[in-house]
Protein backbone atom coordinates (compact mmCIF):
# COMPACT_ATOMS: atom_id res chain seq x y z
CA UNK A 1 0.00 0.00 0.00
CA UNK A 2 1.54 3.45 -1.09
CA UNK A 3 2.23 5.52 2.01
CA UNK A 4 -0.22 8.57 2.43
CA UNK A 5 0.81 12.10 3.84
CA UNK A 6 -1.44 14.62 4.79
CA UNK A 7 -1.95 18.26 3.48
CA UNK A 8 -3.84 20.93 4.75
CA UNK A 9 -3.87 23.83 2.29
CA UNK A 10 -3.33 23.70 -1.66
CA UNK A 11 0.10 25.85 -1.30
CA UNK A 12 1.31 23.98 1.29
CA UNK A 13 5.37 23.50 1.55
CA UNK A 14 4.74 20.46 3.60
CA UNK A 15 2.35 17.44 4.37
CA UNK A 16 1.95 15.18 7.66
CA UNK A 17 2.99 11.39 7.13
CA UNK A 18 0.37 9.17 7.82
CA UNK A 19 2.57 6.09 8.13
CA UNK A 20 6.43 5.57 8.87
CA UNK A 21 8.43 5.67 5.75
CA UNK A 22 11.96 4.60 4.38
CA UNK A 23 13.95 6.92 2.26
CA UNK A 24 12.98 6.47 -1.73
CA UNK A 25 9.18 5.41 -0.76
CA UNK A 26 6.82 6.87 -3.18
CA UNK A 27 4.28 8.76 -0.59
CA UNK A 28 0.55 10.22 -2.43
CA UNK A 29 -0.81 13.62 -1.15
CA UNK A 30 -4.30 13.29 0.39
CA UNK A 31 -6.03 16.40 1.53
CA UNK A 32 -5.55 19.50 -0.10
CA UNK A 33 -2.97 19.27 -2.05
CA UNK A 34 -2.98 15.93 -4.44
CA UNK A 35 -0.23 14.35 -6.27
CA UNK A 36 3.17 12.36 -5.15
CA UNK A 37 6.33 12.82 -3.62
CA UNK A 38 9.64 10.89 -3.43
CA UNK A 39 11.07 10.60 0.78
CA UNK A 40 15.04 11.17 0.66
CA UNK A 41 15.06 10.39 4.53
CA UNK A 42 13.38 7.70 6.53
CA UNK A 43 10.23 9.94 8.28
CA UNK A 44 8.17 8.88 11.06
CA UNK A 45 4.63 8.92 11.18
CA UNK A 46 3.07 12.31 11.85
CA UNK A 47 6.57 14.01 10.87
CA UNK A 48 6.85 16.40 8.26
CA UNK A 49 7.89 15.98 4.55
CA UNK A 50 9.11 18.73 2.51
CA UNK A 51 6.74 18.76 -1.20
CA UNK A 52 9.09 20.99 -2.95
CA UNK A 53 12.90 22.55 -2.27
CA UNK A 54 12.91 25.38 0.58
CA UNK A 55 15.58 28.03 0.86
CA UNK A 56 17.39 28.35 4.35
CA UNK A 57 15.92 31.22 5.74
CA UNK A 58 12.73 30.97 4.02
CA UNK A 59 9.33 31.00 5.90
CA UNK A 60 7.02 27.71 5.89
CA UNK A 61 3.75 27.82 5.27
CA UNK A 62 0.87 24.83 6.06
CA UNK A 63 -2.20 25.59 5.92
CA UNK A 64 -2.48 29.18 5.35
CA UNK A 65 0.14 29.82 8.54
CA UNK A 66 4.12 30.28 9.06
CA UNK A 67 5.30 27.26 10.98
CA UNK A 68 9.16 28.44 11.19
CA UNK A 69 11.70 29.53 9.01
CA UNK A 70 14.10 26.97 7.14
CA UNK A 71 17.90 26.78 9.11
CA UNK A 72 18.43 25.29 6.23
CA UNK A 73 18.53 24.13 2.67
CA UNK A 74 16.21 21.46 2.07
CA UNK A 75 15.49 19.27 -0.47
CA UNK A 76 11.60 18.10 -1.98
CA UNK A 77 11.22 14.74 -0.16
CA UNK A 78 13.16 15.73 2.77
CA UNK A 79 12.12 15.41 6.05
CA UNK A 80 11.40 19.18 7.92
CA UNK A 81 11.95 19.58 11.40
CA UNK A 82 14.07 21.16 14.53
CA UNK A 83 17.00 19.74 12.42
CA UNK A 84 16.10 22.21 9.21
CA UNK A 85 13.20 24.63 10.85
CA UNK A 86 13.04 27.08 13.89
CA UNK A 87 10.41 28.84 15.50
CA UNK A 88 10.49 32.43 14.06
CA UNK A 89 9.86 33.46 18.14
CA UNK A 90 13.06 31.28 19.20
CA UNK A 91 15.61 33.84 20.80
CA UNK A 92 18.67 34.06 18.38
CA UNK A 93 21.44 34.39 20.94
CA UNK A 94 21.50 30.98 21.78
CA UNK A 95 21.74 32.72 25.30
CA UNK A 96 19.33 31.16 27.58
CA UNK A 97 18.04 28.36 24.69
CA UNK A 98 16.25 25.55 26.83
CA UNK A 99 18.37 26.87 29.79
CA UNK A 100 16.19 25.16 33.51
CA UNK A 101 13.13 23.90 31.82
CA UNK A 102 11.66 24.82 35.05
CA UNK A 103 8.57 25.27 33.82
CA UNK A 104 6.61 22.48 31.93
CA UNK A 105 4.12 24.20 29.49
CA UNK A 106 2.12 21.32 28.36
CA UNK A 107 0.81 18.28 28.58
CA UNK B 1 -23.58 22.40 8.23
CA UNK B 2 -23.79 20.36 11.21
CA UNK B 3 -27.11 19.44 12.79
CA UNK B 4 -27.65 18.51 16.43
CA UNK B 5 -30.09 18.90 19.34
CA UNK B 6 -31.94 21.80 20.19
CA UNK B 7 -31.92 21.19 23.89
CA UNK B 8 -29.60 19.21 26.42
CA UNK B 9 -30.69 17.57 29.69
CA UNK B 10 -29.74 19.64 32.81
CA UNK B 11 -30.40 20.29 36.61
CA UNK B 12 -31.87 23.86 37.12
CA UNK B 13 -29.76 26.30 39.50
CA UNK B 14 -30.88 28.73 41.70
CA UNK B 15 -28.46 30.71 40.00
CA UNK B 16 -26.44 30.38 36.49
CA UNK B 17 -26.42 27.35 33.95
CA UNK B 18 -27.57 24.45 34.61
CA UNK B 19 -25.65 21.22 35.85
CA UNK B 20 -25.12 18.15 34.17
CA UNK B 21 -24.41 16.40 37.20
CA UNK B 22 -25.72 17.09 39.93
CA UNK B 23 -22.99 16.60 42.49
CA UNK B 24 -21.97 17.02 46.10
CA UNK B 25 -18.82 19.42 46.13
CA UNK B 26 -16.85 19.22 49.14
CA UNK B 27 -14.76 22.57 48.58
CA UNK B 28 -11.86 23.21 50.67
CA UNK B 29 -11.24 26.54 51.13
CA UNK B 30 -7.87 26.49 52.82
CA UNK B 31 -4.61 24.79 52.80
CA UNK B 32 -4.60 23.86 56.14
CA UNK B 33 -7.69 21.40 56.27
CA UNK B 34 -6.69 19.82 52.32
CA UNK B 35 -6.51 16.32 54.06
CA UNK B 36 -9.33 16.15 56.28
CA UNK B 37 -11.66 17.68 53.22
CA UNK B 38 -10.38 15.04 50.98
CA UNK B 39 -11.08 12.08 53.86
CA UNK B 40 -14.60 13.51 54.27
CA UNK B 41 -15.28 13.76 50.25
CA UNK B 42 -13.62 9.86 50.41
CA UNK B 43 -16.25 8.77 52.85
CA UNK B 44 -19.54 10.27 51.14
CA UNK B 45 -20.67 8.51 48.37
CA UNK B 46 -21.47 10.28 44.82
CA UNK B 47 -18.80 13.36 45.70
CA UNK B 48 -16.56 15.06 44.17
CA UNK B 49 -13.63 17.10 45.58
CA UNK B 50 -12.18 20.67 45.25
CA UNK B 51 -9.94 23.17 46.54
CA UNK B 52 -6.86 24.80 47.35
CA UNK B 53 -3.52 24.43 49.27
CA UNK B 54 -3.06 27.82 49.90
CA UNK B 55 -4.59 30.25 52.45
CA UNK B 56 -3.18 33.58 54.01
CA UNK B 57 -0.59 35.27 52.97
CA UNK B 58 -1.99 35.69 49.26
CA UNK B 59 -2.17 39.31 48.18
CA UNK B 60 -2.92 41.60 45.57
CA UNK B 61 -4.37 39.95 42.13
CA UNK B 62 -3.17 36.46 43.47
CA UNK B 63 -5.28 36.55 46.10
CA UNK B 64 -8.16 38.28 44.04
CA UNK B 65 -7.84 35.53 41.29
CA UNK B 66 -8.12 33.03 43.75
CA UNK B 67 -10.86 33.47 45.94
CA UNK B 68 -12.47 34.33 42.31
CA UNK B 69 -11.56 30.64 41.67
CA UNK B 70 -12.61 29.45 44.59
CA UNK B 71 -16.04 31.27 44.81
CA UNK B 72 -16.27 29.84 41.02
CA UNK B 73 -15.82 26.38 42.63
CA UNK B 74 -18.11 26.93 45.01
CA UNK B 75 -21.28 27.84 42.19
CA UNK B 76 -20.10 25.44 39.64
CA UNK B 77 -23.57 24.67 37.64
CA UNK B 78 -22.31 21.13 38.46
CA UNK B 79 -22.78 21.14 42.04
CA UNK B 80 -25.92 19.91 43.46
CA UNK B 81 -24.67 20.93 46.93
CA UNK B 82 -21.84 22.06 48.85
CA UNK B 83 -19.57 21.04 51.43
CA UNK B 84 -17.62 23.95 52.26
CA UNK B 85 -14.50 23.14 55.11
CA UNK B 86 -12.03 25.20 56.02
CA UNK B 87 -9.27 25.90 58.85
CA UNK B 88 -10.43 29.72 59.61
CA UNK B 89 -14.03 31.01 59.37
CA UNK B 90 -12.61 34.48 57.60
CA UNK B 91 -12.32 32.65 54.20
CA UNK B 92 -15.20 30.34 54.93
CA UNK B 93 -17.75 33.28 55.19
CA UNK B 94 -16.23 34.72 51.79
CA UNK B 95 -17.71 31.79 50.31
CA UNK B 96 -20.79 31.16 52.25
CA UNK B 97 -21.55 35.06 51.17
CA UNK B 98 -21.01 33.56 47.52
CA UNK B 99 -23.35 30.59 48.53
CA UNK B 100 -25.98 32.82 50.32
CA UNK B 101 -26.43 35.01 46.94
CA UNK B 102 -26.61 32.14 45.12
CA UNK B 103 -29.15 29.60 46.87
CA UNK B 104 -27.60 26.02 46.67
CA UNK B 105 -28.15 23.74 49.56
CA UNK B 106 -24.81 24.62 51.44
CA UNK B 107 -23.16 23.45 54.80
CA UNK B 108 -20.18 24.59 56.03
CA UNK B 109 -17.69 24.03 59.26
CA UNK B 110 -14.31 25.40 60.45
CA UNK B 111 -11.57 23.93 62.13
CA UNK B 112 -11.68 26.12 64.62
CA UNK B 113 -15.26 25.63 65.18
CA UNK B 114 -14.73 21.90 66.33
CA UNK B 115 -12.10 23.14 68.83
CA UNK B 116 -9.07 22.29 66.39
CA UNK B 117 -9.75 18.67 66.60
CA UNK B 118 -9.77 17.12 63.08
CA UNK B 119 -11.69 13.99 63.86
CA UNK B 120 -14.26 15.89 65.09
CA UNK B 121 -14.20 18.02 62.44
CA UNK B 122 -14.52 14.88 59.73
CA UNK B 123 -17.18 13.38 61.79
CA UNK B 124 -19.96 16.50 61.77
CA UNK B 125 -18.82 17.18 58.27
CA UNK B 126 -19.86 13.43 57.26
CA UNK B 127 -23.49 13.89 59.04
CA UNK B 128 -23.86 17.38 57.25
CA UNK B 129 -22.57 15.63 53.96
CA UNK B 130 -25.92 13.69 54.50
CA UNK B 131 -28.06 15.70 54.57
CA UNK B 132 -26.99 17.44 51.56
CA UNK B 133 -27.04 14.04 49.55
CA UNK B 134 -30.18 13.19 50.65
CA UNK B 135 -31.33 16.81 49.63
CA UNK B 136 -29.58 16.79 46.10
CA UNK B 137 -30.79 13.45 45.30
CA UNK B 138 -34.40 14.93 44.94
CA UNK B 139 -33.33 17.09 42.12
CA UNK B 140 -34.59 16.36 39.11
CA UNK B 141 -32.81 17.21 35.28
CA UNK B 142 -34.81 19.04 32.78
CA UNK B 143 -34.58 20.05 28.93
CA UNK B 144 -32.79 23.07 29.07
CA UNK B 145 -32.10 25.28 26.26
CA UNK B 146 -28.44 25.33 24.33
CA UNK B 147 -27.63 29.46 25.63
CA UNK B 148 -27.20 27.65 29.23
CA UNK B 149 -24.57 25.49 28.17
CA UNK B 150 -21.22 26.57 28.02
CA UNK B 151 -18.52 24.13 26.66
CA UNK B 152 -14.38 24.73 27.11
CA UNK B 153 -11.90 23.73 24.42
CA UNK B 154 -8.33 21.81 25.40
CA UNK B 155 -5.75 20.29 24.06
CA UNK B 156 -2.76 18.25 25.39
CA UNK B 157 0.23 16.10 24.81
CA UNK B 158 -0.80 17.25 21.01
CA UNK B 159 0.88 15.77 18.25
CA UNK B 160 0.44 16.66 14.58
CA UNK B 161 -2.77 14.81 14.36
CA UNK B 162 -4.40 17.20 16.70
CA UNK B 163 -4.18 20.35 14.24
CA UNK B 164 -4.67 18.33 11.75
CA UNK B 165 -7.87 16.82 12.57
CA UNK B 166 -9.04 16.48 16.33
CA UNK B 167 -8.81 20.33 16.81
CA UNK B 168 -10.21 21.43 13.70
CA UNK B 169 -13.28 18.82 14.92
CA UNK B 170 -13.68 20.59 17.63
CA UNK B 171 -13.82 23.83 15.82
CA UNK B 172 -16.45 22.58 13.65
CA UNK B 173 -18.83 21.74 17.26
CA UNK B 174 -17.71 24.96 18.18
CA UNK B 175 -19.24 27.08 15.51
CA UNK B 176 -22.35 24.51 15.60
CA UNK B 177 -22.56 25.74 19.68
CA UNK B 178 -21.99 29.30 18.88
CA UNK B 179 -24.76 29.56 15.95
CA UNK B 180 -26.95 27.30 18.14
CA UNK B 181 -26.58 30.20 20.59
CA UNK B 182 -24.63 28.57 22.98
CA UNK B 183 -20.71 29.25 24.49
CA UNK B 184 -17.67 28.35 24.26
CA UNK B 185 -14.32 28.60 25.37
CA UNK B 186 -10.77 28.40 24.96
CA UNK B 187 -7.81 28.96 27.04
CA UNK B 188 -4.26 28.28 27.05
CA UNK B 189 -2.74 31.88 25.47
CA UNK B 190 1.20 31.05 24.32
CA UNK B 191 -0.84 28.72 22.28
CA UNK B 192 -2.42 31.85 20.57
CA UNK B 193 1.21 32.94 19.26
CA UNK B 194 1.47 33.70 16.21
CA UNK B 195 -2.06 33.50 14.68
CA UNK B 196 -2.83 36.92 16.71
CA UNK B 197 -3.49 38.39 13.57
CA UNK B 198 -6.06 36.33 12.43
CA UNK B 199 -7.37 36.78 16.33
CA UNK B 200 -7.61 39.91 16.31
CA UNK B 201 -9.56 40.30 12.99
CA UNK B 202 -12.03 37.70 14.68
CA UNK B 203 -12.77 39.80 17.53
CA UNK B 204 -16.00 41.75 18.39
CA UNK B 205 -13.83 45.34 18.71
CA UNK B 206 -10.53 46.73 17.66
CA UNK B 207 -9.92 47.26 21.22
CA UNK B 208 -10.43 43.38 22.22
CA UNK B 209 -7.97 42.68 19.04
CA UNK B 210 -5.64 44.69 20.41
CA UNK B 211 -6.31 43.04 24.16
CA UNK B 212 -5.38 39.37 22.52
CA UNK B 213 -2.65 40.36 21.10
CA UNK B 214 -1.30 41.78 24.06
CA UNK B 215 -2.52 38.48 26.14
CA UNK B 216 -0.06 36.53 23.50
CA UNK B 217 3.00 39.37 23.97
CA UNK B 218 2.87 39.09 27.73
CA UNK B 219 3.25 35.09 27.85
CA UNK B 220 5.54 35.24 25.25
CA UNK B 221 7.45 38.03 27.44
CA UNK B 222 7.20 36.19 30.38
CA UNK B 223 9.12 33.42 28.88
CA UNK B 224 11.85 35.34 27.57
CA UNK B 225 12.11 37.18 31.08
CA UNK B 226 12.68 33.67 32.75
CA UNK B 227 15.86 33.06 30.25
CA UNK B 228 13.26 30.42 28.18
CA UNK B 229 13.02 29.92 24.16
CA UNK B 230 10.13 28.69 24.19
CA UNK B 231 11.70 26.05 22.17
CA UNK B 232 12.10 22.73 24.17
CA UNK B 233 9.27 24.20 26.07
CA UNK B 234 6.46 24.76 24.50
CA UNK B 235 6.66 22.35 22.24
CA UNK B 236 7.91 20.13 24.58
CA UNK B 237 9.85 16.82 23.94
CA UNK B 238 6.80 14.53 23.48
CA UNK B 239 5.17 17.32 21.35
CA UNK B 240 8.83 17.25 19.83
CA UNK B 241 9.44 13.70 19.09
CA UNK B 242 5.58 13.29 17.59
CA UNK B 243 6.59 15.70 14.91
CA UNK B 244 5.70 19.05 15.97
CA UNK B 245 8.31 21.42 15.38
CA UNK B 246 7.97 24.89 16.41
CA UNK B 247 5.32 27.06 18.97
CA UNK B 248 3.61 28.28 15.70
CA UNK B 249 3.18 25.34 13.93
CA UNK B 250 1.56 23.66 17.36
CA UNK B 251 -0.45 27.25 18.05
CA UNK B 252 -1.75 27.50 14.81
CA UNK B 253 -3.09 23.92 15.05
CA UNK B 254 -4.33 24.39 18.55
CA UNK B 255 -6.57 27.21 18.23
CA UNK B 256 -8.06 25.34 15.24
CA UNK B 257 -10.31 24.64 18.21
CA UNK B 258 -12.35 28.27 18.21
CA UNK B 259 -13.65 27.41 14.94
CA UNK B 260 -14.50 30.32 13.01
CA UNK B 261 -16.91 32.52 14.92
CA UNK B 262 -16.30 36.16 16.11
CA UNK B 263 -14.26 36.29 19.43
CA UNK B 264 -16.67 37.85 22.27
CA UNK B 265 -14.25 38.57 24.80
CA UNK B 266 -11.09 38.40 26.62
CA UNK B 267 -11.51 36.97 30.14
CA UNK B 268 -9.60 36.91 32.94
CA UNK B 269 -8.68 33.32 34.48
CA UNK B 270 -11.90 31.74 35.91
CA UNK B 271 -14.22 34.73 35.06
CA UNK B 272 -17.28 33.70 33.72
CA UNK B 273 -18.17 35.39 30.14
CA UNK B 274 -21.26 38.15 30.12
CA UNK B 275 -22.47 37.05 26.91
CA UNK B 276 -22.99 33.83 24.61
CA UNK B 277 -20.35 33.24 21.95
CA UNK B 278 -16.89 32.19 21.60
CA UNK B 279 -14.69 33.56 24.62
CA UNK B 280 -10.80 33.19 25.12
CA UNK B 281 -9.21 33.40 28.53
CA UNK B 282 -6.37 34.87 29.25
CA UNK B 283 -4.47 31.38 31.22
CA UNK B 284 -1.63 29.48 31.41
CA UNK B 285 -1.59 26.08 28.97
CA UNK B 286 -0.73 23.32 31.81
CA UNK B 287 -3.58 21.00 31.70
CA UNK B 288 -4.56 21.41 35.52
CA UNK B 289 -4.90 25.09 35.80
CA UNK B 290 -6.01 25.38 32.50
CA UNK B 291 -9.09 23.51 33.45
CA UNK B 292 -9.83 24.70 36.71
CA UNK B 293 -9.58 28.21 34.60
CA UNK B 294 -12.53 27.04 32.68
CA UNK B 295 -14.26 24.95 35.87
CA UNK B 296 -14.51 27.98 37.64
CA UNK B 297 -15.96 30.24 34.72
CA UNK B 298 -18.67 27.59 34.91
CA UNK B 299 -17.81 25.15 31.92
CA UNK B 300 -20.33 22.15 32.23
CA UNK B 301 -18.21 19.98 30.35
CA UNK B 302 -14.45 20.02 28.42
CA UNK B 303 -13.77 19.08 25.10
CA UNK B 304 -10.32 17.86 25.49
CA UNK B 305 -7.83 16.80 22.44
CA UNK B 306 -5.05 14.97 22.46
CA UNK B 307 -1.84 13.59 20.46
CA UNK B 308 -0.25 10.85 22.27
CA UNK B 309 -2.88 10.30 25.69
CA UNK B 310 -2.65 12.93 28.28
CA UNK B 311 -5.07 11.73 30.67
CA UNK B 312 -6.16 14.57 32.88
CA UNK B 313 -9.28 15.56 33.76
CA UNK B 314 -11.21 18.12 35.82
CA UNK B 315 -13.31 16.63 38.74
CA UNK B 316 -15.79 19.01 38.20
CA UNK B 317 -16.22 19.17 34.31
CA UNK B 318 -16.72 15.75 32.48
CA UNK B 319 -14.17 15.91 29.97
CA UNK B 320 -14.04 13.87 27.17
CA UNK B 321 -10.66 13.09 25.71
CA UNK B 322 -10.77 13.03 21.98
CA UNK B 323 -7.96 11.51 19.82
CA UNK B 324 -7.42 11.70 15.78
CA UNK B 325 -4.32 9.56 16.30
CA UNK B 326 -5.45 5.54 15.37
CA UNK B 327 -2.30 4.15 17.71
CA UNK B 328 -3.66 6.46 20.79
CA UNK B 329 -6.91 6.10 19.91
CA UNK B 330 -6.65 2.05 19.52
CA UNK B 331 -3.92 1.53 22.52
CA UNK B 332 -6.58 3.64 25.19
CA UNK B 333 -9.80 2.42 24.22
CA UNK B 334 -10.97 2.72 27.70
CA UNK B 335 -9.01 6.51 28.53
CA UNK B 336 -10.06 8.06 25.02
CA UNK B 337 -13.96 8.68 24.73
CA UNK B 338 -14.09 9.52 21.32
CA UNK B 339 -12.20 8.00 18.09
CA UNK B 340 -11.75 11.28 15.46
CA UNK B 341 -8.88 9.21 13.43
CA UNK B 342 -11.46 8.34 10.78
CA UNK B 343 -11.04 12.34 9.72
CA UNK B 344 -7.61 11.28 8.00
CA UNK B 345 -8.88 8.01 6.55
CA UNK B 346 -11.33 9.90 5.12
CA UNK B 347 -14.22 10.31 7.01
CA UNK B 348 -15.88 14.09 6.14
CA UNK B 349 -15.62 16.78 8.84
CA UNK B 350 -19.51 17.29 8.82
CA UNK B 351 -20.05 13.59 10.21
CA UNK B 352 -17.58 13.43 12.50
CA UNK B 353 -18.99 16.74 14.04
CA UNK B 354 -22.25 15.25 14.15
CA UNK B 355 -21.27 11.99 15.66
CA UNK B 356 -19.01 14.54 18.36
CA UNK B 357 -22.39 16.12 18.89
CA UNK B 358 -24.15 13.03 19.75
CA UNK B 359 -21.27 11.94 22.22
CA UNK B 360 -21.76 15.64 23.63
CA UNK B 361 -25.86 14.94 24.21
CA UNK B 362 -25.20 11.40 25.65
CA UNK B 363 -22.32 13.06 28.40
CA UNK B 364 -24.65 15.65 29.62
CA UNK B 365 -27.85 13.25 29.83
CA UNK B 366 -25.30 11.26 32.10
CA UNK B 367 -23.46 8.91 29.99
CA UNK B 368 -20.09 8.75 31.93
CA UNK B 369 -16.67 9.55 30.67
CA UNK B 370 -14.02 7.54 31.02
CA UNK B 371 -11.74 10.07 33.31
CA UNK B 372 -14.81 10.06 35.67
CA UNK B 373 -15.34 5.81 35.34
CA UNK B 374 -11.60 6.05 36.32
CA UNK B 375 -11.77 9.08 38.99
CA UNK B 376 -9.03 10.59 36.81
CA UNK B 377 -10.59 14.24 37.70
CA UNK B 378 -8.88 17.42 39.88
CA UNK B 379 -9.00 20.99 40.39
CA UNK B 380 -6.01 23.17 40.66
CA UNK B 381 -6.16 26.91 40.86
CA UNK B 382 -3.19 28.88 39.41
CA UNK B 383 -1.40 31.17 40.79
CA UNK B 384 -0.37 34.89 40.42
CA UNK B 385 2.29 35.37 42.45
CA UNK B 386 4.30 34.93 45.52
CA UNK B 387 2.75 35.42 48.94
CA UNK B 388 3.34 36.67 51.92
Amino acid sequence: MTPIAHTVGADDMVAYLLADVAAGAEISLQGAATGAVTAQDAISVFHKIALRPIRAGETVWRGGWPIGRATADIAAGAHVHTHNLVSAHATTSGHGRHRGGGTCAHP
Amino acid sequence: MVRGPETFRGYPRPSGRPGIRNHLLVLNATGLTDAAARRIAGALPSTVFAGTMFGMGMVGRDAELHLAALSGLAVHPNCGAVLLIGADRTRLDQLIAVLDRDGRPYAALGLDEVGHDAHLLSQRSLALGAGLLRRLSAQQPQDCPLIDLLLACECGLSDPSSGLAANPLLGRVADWLVDAGGSVMLGESIEWLGTEEELARRAATPELGRALKQAVRRRLDLAHAAGLDLLGTNPNAANIKAGLSTIEEKASGAVQKAGTRPIRSLLAYAETPATPGLHFMDAPSYSPESLTGFVAAGAQMILFTTGLGNSYCSALAPTLKLSANAATAGALGRQIDFDASGLLAGRTMDDMAARLIEEIAATAAGQLTYGEIMGEGGEAISRFGEAI
